[in-house]
């Protein structure tokens, strides 16, 4: 379902140019639970941000169910992302004095379709994570685990077809992390497709696979 | 749908900015208030302007003795208009009737232990078709009047407080120069003269008593009114009386005029330039400050649009395009302006009828409202398109690691 052939991304720093991706080839079937590990700095949050389609590659191509990412315009990968991208990310990035449900909307707001059920949809999904009598708190009155609970309900709000985590439990506690980690594995056992970000050993073995980054290139299995 | 769904978010972002949205509210409130005053005081002047050339009347054209480029009334000493120079202009062709007047200024009145000044004119009962204008109670001087040279008279509703307060004055004796006159009417209002002075400080009087009684010029007149019949005329009739005038007056081709014809429409060109130099400064500073207030609301967003970078990173993370972004920050900076235009609307309001408390003509009407709603909404539009065009170009990866 995703496919990366060659991808190399390169960074322009005044003269300094710096090669983070080198040609990253790997794939990902569809329902698959990947981590993908490597030491800080080496480009794993590059990667996701251009699997997210927050940012092209220098070079290689993506594709994601067919489609060539590098032939979609600006507008297109806007609507790529609202569609077909669930994010979680390490910071958690909930809209500040506003609800969890309406964080939870907010990927609708630029949705082409603002579904009827939108609302008992968001508050399936807050339930889903275990959050049903926190609907309308606001993020500033929610503990971290549930900041990063309120982000996976609005990974899913758009039902995406895949979902993007970088390190999103980095900045929990051990308990929350269990906790988040269980939501993301019974989203897996349901059928979603989850590629997770991590530099810890004992989060990758969540998931079904693992994929070593280093010096721009991606590994399978061994370290 | 969609669109309904950004300016839902647009609005909530300026509740959650406050501060900003009150500085933001506060400049075009300063800006719109400044306008609507301005707007209202030059349409309370405009008002007054026309309501002065409506007294004058656009059929009258107005003779008055003696030249230069004075204006206002020419008075009982400078007066040299013959029978023979009234009896030829009341014969050109469209000359419907003439009616002469007999001018002082400022003479001294007398009623029991109160004095005061007014203008005395004496006049002929055809003044009242000439002025649009009679006794508003009592009786107006009669052709009697003037054959028998009483000593009767009209008094303005200006004079007749000065003089009589809140008393009746009809039937008194009042002293004009120590002459004793009956008060037999009271003249209709009539406000500001075209030169801006009070026409119901007046006192009308036979025109023969006038002449032969009070002011002793039996042979000359010093203002005739000419009413036309058509006011289309009036330009081509003035240059048939200034002919008619130089020709009796025998001045020759070098002499200046000694006399001045007004009509409605050089009146109106002369109000006109008097009351421009101040209007001009006056919309200065009201298309300025408006501006002042677009550069403040561009500053304030563009700051806004910094400090929330990592806000717009996430919008665009979550789908937003770049015209979702351009949509949503302008709609901010139009709910702003829009909604400071309306205080600035009602804070100009307020002002323009404290500055009426105070007695400056100020006409209150719906073109304020719409030039407010127009105005602050084309602001926001003009000075929010740079912020936000800003905020669209950000790269969304940078934005979010803000
Ligand atoms: N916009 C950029 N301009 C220049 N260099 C960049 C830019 N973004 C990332 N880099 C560099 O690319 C490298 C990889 O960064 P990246 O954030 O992908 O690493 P990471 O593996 O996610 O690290 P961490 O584990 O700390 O999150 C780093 O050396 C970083 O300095
Ligand atoms: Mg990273």
């Amino acid at each position: 379902m995703i496919e990366l052939k060659d991808i190399t991304k390169s960074f322009q720093n005044g003269k300094i140019q710096t090669d983070v991706l080198k040609g990253v080839t790997f794939s990902v079937q569809k329902g698959e639970f990947v981590a993908i590990m490597g030491s800080s700095g080496n480009g794993k949050t590059t990667l996701m941000n251009i699997m997210g389609c927050m940012m092209q590659a220098s070079g290689g191509s993506y594709t994601v169910e067919g489609v060539d990412i590098k032939t979609l315009d600006d507008d297109e990968l806007s609507e790529f992302r609202n569609k077909k991208i669930g994010f979680v990310f390490q910071s958690f990035n909930l809209l500040a004095g506003t609800s969890a449900l309406d964080n939870v909307l907010l990927p609708l707001v630029y949705a082409p379709e603002y579904p009827d059920d939108a609302t008992e949809r968001a508050e399936r999904l807050l339930a889903s994570v275990g959050l049903e009598d926190r609907i309308h708190y606001k993020p500033g009155e929610l503990s971290g685990g549930q900041h990063q609970r309120v982000a996976i309900a609005r990974a899913l709000i758009n039902d995406p077809a895949i979902i993007l985590a970088d390190e999103p439990t980095g900045n929990l506690d051990s308990d929350s992390l269990k906790e988040i980690m269980g939501i993301l594995q019974k989203l897996h056992e349901q059928g979603k497709t989850i590629i997770l970000i991590t530099h810890d050993q004992n989060i990758a073995a969540y998931a079904g696979r693992t994929v070593f980054l280093r010096d721009g290139k991606i590994y399978e299995g061994a370290k | 749908m969609k669109v309904i769904k950004i300016i839902a978010e647009s609005s909530k972002s300026t509740l959650k900015h406050k501060l900003r949205t009150v500085l933001i509210e506060l400049a075009i409130l300063v800006g719109i208030a400044t306008l609507t005053v301005v707007v209202s005081l030059t349409q309370g002047a405009n008002k007054r302007i026309m309501k002065r050339i409506a007294n004058f009347g656009s059929d009258a054209i107005m003779v008055h003795s003696g030249g230069g480029k004075m204006h206002g009334p020419s008075t009982v000493q400078q007066a040299n208009l013959t029978r023979k120079d009234i009896a030829d202009i009341r014969n050109i062709a469209g000359v419907r009737f003439t009616t002469p007047i007999q001018v002082e200024l400022d003479m001294p009145l007398k009623y029991g232990n109160q004095f005061t000044t007014a203008w005395v004119m004496g006049v002929e009962a055809n003044w009242q078709d000439a002025w649009r204008r009679g006794a508003a109670r009592g009786a107006f001087i009669s052709d009697a009047d003037n054959e028998q040279l009483s000593r009767v008279c009209d008094i303005g509703t200006t004079t007749a407080k000065e003089l009589f307060g809140k008393m009746n004055p009809l039937g008194e004796n009042i002293l004009i120069r120590n002459v004793s006159f009956k008060v037999i009417g009271i003249l209709e209002k009539r406000g500001q003269s075209p030169a801006g002075t009070d026409f119901d400080n007046l006192i009308l009087i036979p025109f023969s008593t006038a002449s032969r009684r009070l002011m002793n010029q039996p042979l000359y007149t010093s203002m005739l009114r000419v009413i036309i019949a058509n006011p289309a005329q009036a330009r081509q009739i003035a240059g048939t009386i200034s002919g008619i005038l130089r020709e009796n007056h025998r001045l020759a081709a070098t002499e200046e005029d000694d006399f001045r014809i007004s009509t409605a429409e050089q009146v109106a060109k002369m109000i006109k330039s008097t009351s421009k130099t101040l209007g001009l400064f006056l919309w200065l500073i009201a298309v300025i400050s408006p501006l002042v207030g677009g550069i403040v609301l561009m500053n304030i967003m563009l700051m806004a649009v910094s400090e929330r970078k990592h806000e717009i990173g996430l919008r665009r993370a979550l789908g937003a395009k770049k015209k979702h972004i351009i949509f949503q920050f302008l709609t901010e900076s139009v709910i702003l302006t829009f909604s400071g235009g309306i205080f600035g609307v009602g804070v100009g309001v307020l002002i323009a009828l404290l500055i009426r408390h105070l007695g400056k003509p100020i006409s209150i009407s719906w073109q304020p409202f719409a030039i407010a709603f127009v105005i602050s909404v084309l602001i926001g539009l003009l000075f929010g398109v740079y912020p936000a065009k800003k905020a669209a170009n950000l790269d969304p990866v940078e934005a979010l690691n803000q």
